[in-house]
């Protein structure tokens, strides 16, 4: 019976830490610079394709797609959920800004980790649209 | 007695379901992710990327799908459908079980707990991708992916899974193959 107390106050106090959400002012900008990276292109065809690909490659199911707002939003299944939206937009007359935010089943994804990860894996599809010769 | 040896379990699955921390490779590309895309894609050439569009969401209509989304600016389609998980065998096996575990109990046990935990329906969801061939006009490639969400029996997720199944790509891209034909003919 001592297993059932031990697992139940796992249980209760495991993800007390976990709960914290994003208010304050600073932790925001920094979420948003994880978040976020700059391509030097504007092609925004090319990259929401190069996104819908890496998104196929890592597995996720696109639940949306919109060209003109430029956001995507998938599901990954794999005994865990990650639902994660990514938009571009245009950063400045030649760079274009991709920002990815994702939830692991219900708690939002802040590991830097975890983003640098997803835009190395983006790298590599972005490098076609990115030495595209016209 | 199943009980007690099933809930130490249910309590660890639920404990580490409730504060499971992210896979380390969830944003990686596997060493698989090759191997899978091409069994995931074929190219179809002399037809339009909405031709391929309308062939595919023809057999997702012939195979009880509903469309949830395109967008044919990216030539992004989902899908999805709610089909039976059930395996006969599988619920022949937790039968026999759960009538085991009534007599071994003296009928104190039959709460049909294995039962219970049996395949019962699946909802599975999917993407298509065309992509046009940068090098060839109208030649395109179609990648689709698969996922399903399994629930037992009992009403409780069963499991959730990428479909990396060959032969599932296979028998889908030969029906794809044959709606691309009649849409370039016109059918």
């Amino acid at each position: 019976m001592r297993i059932f107390l031990v697992l139940s106050l796992l249980i209760l106090s495991g993800c007390a830490a976990q709960t914290a959400s994003i208010t304050a002012g600073g932790s925001q900008v920094a979420l948003r610079q994880i978040q976020t990276r700059e391509y030097n292109t504007l092609d925004k065809r090319g990259t929401l394709r190069s996104v819908v690909a890496t998104l196929q490659d890592l597995g996720f199911v696109i639940d949306k797609a919109d060209y003109e707002l430029a956001t995507i939003s998938a599901t990954k299944l794999q005994n865990y959920e990650i639902r994660m939206t990514v938009t571009v937009r245009e950063r400045d007359s030649e760079r274009l800004a991709v920002r990815a935010s994702a939830r692991f089943n219900e708690k939002p994804i802040e590991d830097p980790n975890a983003y640098q990860d997803f835009f190395t894996s983006l790298d590599k599809a972005m490098f076609l649209t990115l030495h595209k010769v016209d | 007695m199943k009980k007690y040896r099933i809930a130490p379990i249910a309590l660890v699955a639920l404990a580490l379901g409730a504060c499971a921390t992210l896979p380390e490779d969830a944003f990686r590309l596997s060493e698989s992710a090759l191997e899978l895309r091409q069994l995931q894609t074929r190219e179809y050439d002399g037809v339009t990327d909405i031709q391929i569009l309308s062939a595919s969401s023809g057999v997702l209509q012939d195979l009880g799908y509903a469309i949830d989304e395109i967008e044919k600016e990216l030539g992004v389609l989902s899908a999805s459908k709610r089909a039976s998980a059930e395996d006969p065998t599988e619920i022949a096996g937790m039968i026999a079980l759960d009538m085991a575990d009534c007599l071994l109990t003296f009928f104190l046990g039959c709460e049909n707990e294995s039962y219970k935990s049996a395949k019962d329906v699946q909802d599975i969801r999917l993407t298509l991708v065309v992509l046009p061939d940068p090098d060839a006009d109208n030649t395109h490639s179609v990648r689709v992916t698969i996922q399903r969400v399994v629930w037992a029996k009992g009403g409780a997720l069963h499991s959730q899974e990428t479909i990396n199944d060959a032969e599932v790509y296979q028998a889908f891209f030969d029906k794809l193959s044959k709606s691309v034909f009649l849409e370039k003919e016109g059918v």
